[in-house]
């Protein structure tokens, strides 16, 4: 529940796209010219070569770090947005703050209840208004013990500085005052009732270190190495897309990692990537977001790899575009006007295939969509029933669009109200394969209807979401094991003050009954009452059709075994490993014995690499002769 | 055809009826000299195969093998006698997509070096017909241009407009020209420095009348080539941006089936039969061009000389 999880979302998306371009370009001309070169012989060996030198380098520099110890090697394609922990909002950065730094409580990898992280224990007075938290004895990695104090002025300093509020500032709105009477005690008083205090995702941060920073909303916690933290690891250094690394914190209370050392290593490719895990050059890929079905079912037949498929904390939406509308009551955008319809809304949702896009883009790595709220939270899951569902029936959605009067003209397609035929442009992730795929279907399925779309796919999908200027876009968020921050994205309070200001919220949808929905769940403390408000909530925003949630995508990823013995997924039966609510992968990840066994692999590597060099060689040879030859006849 | 000066001819025929006369023996005399070049036959022959076969695309494959909800086949199917070259990541049939592609790939090749070369040609006429302090802007605006990477350039003009067609070639077309425009200068001032343009002059031709009449069909043969050349430039730089994800997705072309694979990770799955066809066509259809532009280059302009 809180913004860290907006990976998958597009929105978040600035993801560097100039090395991946450039790796792309790289690649885009070697597949090029080794076609020009030999146009016989295939263009793959070269690439595969290529591939094969690279990976030699980098075993060499791998046993260089093993030489410290234990180096567990994650690759990684998604930037750190910051390293502080007021800042980061991206899954990797809030990923390695939850390693940095310990939150006041975690998150049992079995089932996702709240256990004592940083507090030891916790109480609430009889109104549910004062929370009474017991610090943990335990020390910074520099020594200094870490108090309550800590704590209350990591708060403090959110409630005060608006800089430092800009990512989890959520959480502490409703705080009244904070305050550290002992050492071990840490009081918060609320204004309202909250449910979420035993699941505030805030990296409590060392004041001694802290309380010299200046200005909280530039500063990214990226200068001085090693960084202060009381978490399972240290991080010591760091550079911008090309790696982040860590050291395990021998004196963590909850017992020291088994690896000595973490690091992050930046694969923009994902094909790279994998080929790097083949190499036995990084541990472990997770994908981004997943590894594709192609690479999932290439990499099973590997026999020291393996491949573990989890159960998705994401979602996988169409959203439309509500006519967006600021707080103050301005509107603006241009969002199309028949989109105010819930017919259309709902033949829409009525045309899309779910079962489909499971079977066909995800290949079966998806579970499909039903409520808002993955089935892995199965407390909050919802689904509609028979007579609510909109399910598949692109008969029905004809006749609701001719109903709403978008008559088919004599061409077959739909008019609108302006007499122009409907024309919807789709926003989607230029980063992400399957929104393009998905967009394919999309395109077939709704021309049937009479609708034409135009896929407009950006690797900055944010300029135009937050200025409201689509009609449809693809969405996605990862949900914390507490819903409220997914469901607070979709109320009115969330949508900007003014049109130039950016809101929290996901796609401008504003609704009174979901909105008291919102204020009801959030003050009730009784967890099936609670439960119950949220799936009124999921209910509700179905039956609006302003967001179509259309699969719970799995996390498909793979780790070696030769170099991982064992690593604990959450929930820790058939769960994911990467962006887990809590550190318990890595913390957990058991070294295997063996040494180095990506020898005889990168050997094969280098004969594919003569081979091809030969041929392309022979090639040239062969090109040159001919051409010899021809101005030899021509002199004559 | 270059010269207004004839030699002499049987007064029976009338001018229109002579020029034309005239014309056929010079592409007679063109085509016996491109039949020399056996590289810019070879060339010719895989252009016309190619365009034959996209041209008859919408009967042979028609436009259905690019529809994602009725594919025939399993995805990744690999090569077999029902799919010769095996499906994609949505099962669909490859060999018809890199025929269906084929049509986008040549006519956005075609209509960017078109475009470039039109581009090329006018600056670089003005440029060499009015001198002064007009050439000495456009030649700077050319150097500019010559020394921005292209590549760089269109990526930024494709990512700044919509996704289409019209945009790559767009973005294609007014980054390739700077070549041409300092080519066709060259060649202007050569010809503008001939005796016959200043009797043109003198007898009342104005700025229009020597560009057009005496200046283009000039240097029309080195326009030609160059438009060939520039094709298959054309040609990878539209596979190029389509592979980094700037083409229009839903359009299939050689470099977007490219990107496809790529995406769906088959490069690293080792499923071959999704990215060689593609990357084959893509590289046969450009050594063609330049095969032909080589061809015609030394044909018409024989101080290249023959090892060209």
């Amino acid at each position: 529940m809180n913004t860290q999880d907006q990976h998958g979302r597009g929105r978040t998306g600035p993801r560097p796209r100039r090395a991946r371009l450039l790796a792309a370009t790289g690649a885009a001309a070697l597949v090029l010219a080794s076609g020009l070169a030999t146009p016989a012989a295939s263009a793959a060996p070269q690439a595969r070569a290529a591939q094969g030198a690279q990976a030699q380098e980098a075993a060499k520099a791998q046993k260089d770090d093993k030489s410290g110890g234990k180096v567990l090697t994650v690759a990684v394609a998604q930037s750190v947005d910051s390293l502080s922990p007021f800042l980061a909002v991206k899954l990797v950065s809030t990923s390695i703050n939850r390693l940095m730094y310990e939150y006041l409580t975690n998150y049992d990898p079995k089932d996702a209840h709240a256990i004592p992280g940083l507090a030891t224990k916790w109480e609430a007075s009889p109104d549910k208004l004062t929370w009474t938290y017991t610090i943990r004895n335990t020390k910074w990695s520099d020594g200094q013990p870490v108090t309550a104090e800590d704590a209350a002025w990591t708060f403090n300093k959110m409630m005060t500085d608006e800089g430092a509020a800009t990512a989890n500032g959520s959480f502490v709105g409703n705080f009244e005052k904070v305050t550290a009477p002992s050492p071990t005690q840490l009081v918060i008083k609320l204004k309202k009732p909250q449910a979420t205090m035993t699941a505030l995702d805030v990296p409590i941060v060392p004041k001694h270190v802290w309380e010299k920073v200046t200005d909280f909303s530039k500063f990214n916690n990226d200068k001085s190495f090693p960084i202060v933290g009381d978490g399972p690891f240290v991080l010591t250094d760091y550079k911008a897309d090309s790696y982040v690394r860590l050291k395990a914190n021998k004196d963590f209370w909850r017992g020291a990692p088994k690896f000595d050392e973490l690091v992050f290593r930046y694969y923009k490719d994902q094909d790279a990537a994998v080929a790097a895990l083949r190499k036995g050059e990084v541990s472990f890929v997770a994908g981004s977001p997943s590894l594709t079905p192609a690479q999932a079912a290439s990499l099973k037949s590997d026999k020291n790899i393996h491949v573990n498929e989890g159960p998705g904390r994401r979602f996988y939406a169409l959203a439309t575009n509500p006519g967006a509308q600021a707080k103050n009551g301005t509107k603006f955008g241009d969002g199309d006007p028949s989109l105010l319809d819930e017919r259309v809304r709902h033949a829409l949702f009525m045309a899309v295939d779910r079962k489909a896009i499971v079977d066909k883009v995800f290949q079966g790595h998806a579970v499909e969509g039903q409520g808002y709220i993955p089935p892995r939270f199965s407390t909050y899951f919802w689904k509609p029933s028979s007579g609510q569902e909109l399910a598949y029936d692109p008969a029905k959605a004809g006749q609701l669009l001719d109903e709403a009067g978008y008559k088919k003209n004599s061409d077959g397609k739909r008019v609108g109200k302006d007499g122009k035929p409907l024309n919807y442009r789709v926003l989607c992730h230029a980063t992400d394969p399957n929104d393009k795929a998905v967009g394919k279907y999309l395109q077939e399925w709704w021309a049937k209807l009479g609708i034409g779309i135009t896929l407009d796919c950006l690797d900055n999908v944010t300029d135009p979401w937050l200025a409201g200027k689509y009609d449809l876009a693809f969405d996605g968020w990862s949900v914390n094991p507490d819903p409220d921050f997914v469901l607070s994205i979709h109320t009115c309070d969330a949508r900007p003050q003014t049109p130039k200001d950016t809101g929290a919220t996901d796609n401008f949808i504003c609704d009174k009954a979901y909105d008291d929905l919102y204020a009801k769940q959030l003050a009730e403390y009784d967890p099936a009452k609670r439960a119950d408000l949220v799936k009124q909530m999921e209910s509700r925003l179905y039956d609006l059709g302003y967001m179509n949630v259309m699969a719970y995508p799995n996390a498909v990823e793979a780790y070696r075994t030769d170099q991982i013995k064992s690593i604990t997924t959450m929930p820790s039966s058939a769960g994911n490993i990467y962006g887990q609510d809590g550190y318990w992968s890595w913390w957990s990840a058991v070294p295997a014995d063996s040494g180095d066994s990506s020898d005889g692999s990168s050997s094969t590597g280098v004969v594919i690499g003569i081979v091809a060099g030969v041929v392309v060689l022979v090639g040239l040879a062969v090109l040159f002769t001919v051409r010899r030859r021809a101005t030899a006849e021509d002199r004559e | 055809m270059t010269t207004a000066e004839t030699t002499k001819t049987p007064a029976a025929l009338g001018p229109r009826a002579l020029a034309w006369r005239r014309r056929r023996a010079s592409a007679a005399r063109f085509w016996k000299e491109y039949r020399r070049h056996r590289a810019g036959v070879f060339g010719l022959a895989a252009l016309v195969l190619f365009a034959l076969v996209a041209l008859t695309a919408p009967l042979t494959v028609g436009s259905d093998v690019s529809s994602v909800t009725d594919a025939p086949g399993r995805p990744l199917e690999s090569p077999s006698g029902h799919f010769p070259l095996g499906t994609d990541q949505f099962g669909r049939n490859l060999l018809g997509l890199v025929i269906w592609g084929s049509r986008v790939s040549l006519l956005v090749g075609l209509l960017a070096a078109v475009l470039s070369v039109a581009i090329g040609a006018v600056i670089g006429i003005t440029a060499g017909h009015f001198r002064g302090w007009y050439a000495t802007v456009m030649m700077r605006v050319t150097d500019w241009f010559l020394v921005m990477p292209t590549l760089v350039l269109a990526i930024a003009l494709a990512t700044v407009m919509s996704r289409s067609l019209g945009t790559i070639v767009l973005a294609i077309g007014v980054t390739t020209w700077p070549t041409t425009a300092r080519l066709v200068r060259a060649q202007t001032l050569a010809v503008e420095s001939r005796p016959y343009i200043e009797r043109a002059k003198a007898l009342g031709g104005g700025h229009w009348h020597i560009m057009s009449r005496h200046v283009l069909p000039n240097v029309m043969p080195l326009v030609l080539a160059q438009t060939t050349l520039i094709i298959s430039s054309a040609i990878l730089a539209e596979a190029t941006l389509a592979f980094l994800g700037l083409g229009d997705p839903t359009v299939v072309s050689w470099g977007g089936l490219l990107q496809d694979a790529r995406e769906a990770g088959a490069v690293s799955s080792g499923d071959w039969w999704y990215l060689v066809p593609p990357g084959v066509a893509i590289a046969v259809v450009a050594l063609a061009f330049t095969l032909c532009g080589r061809a015609v280059e030394s044909v018409l302009n024989p101080r290249l000389g023959v090892s060209r």
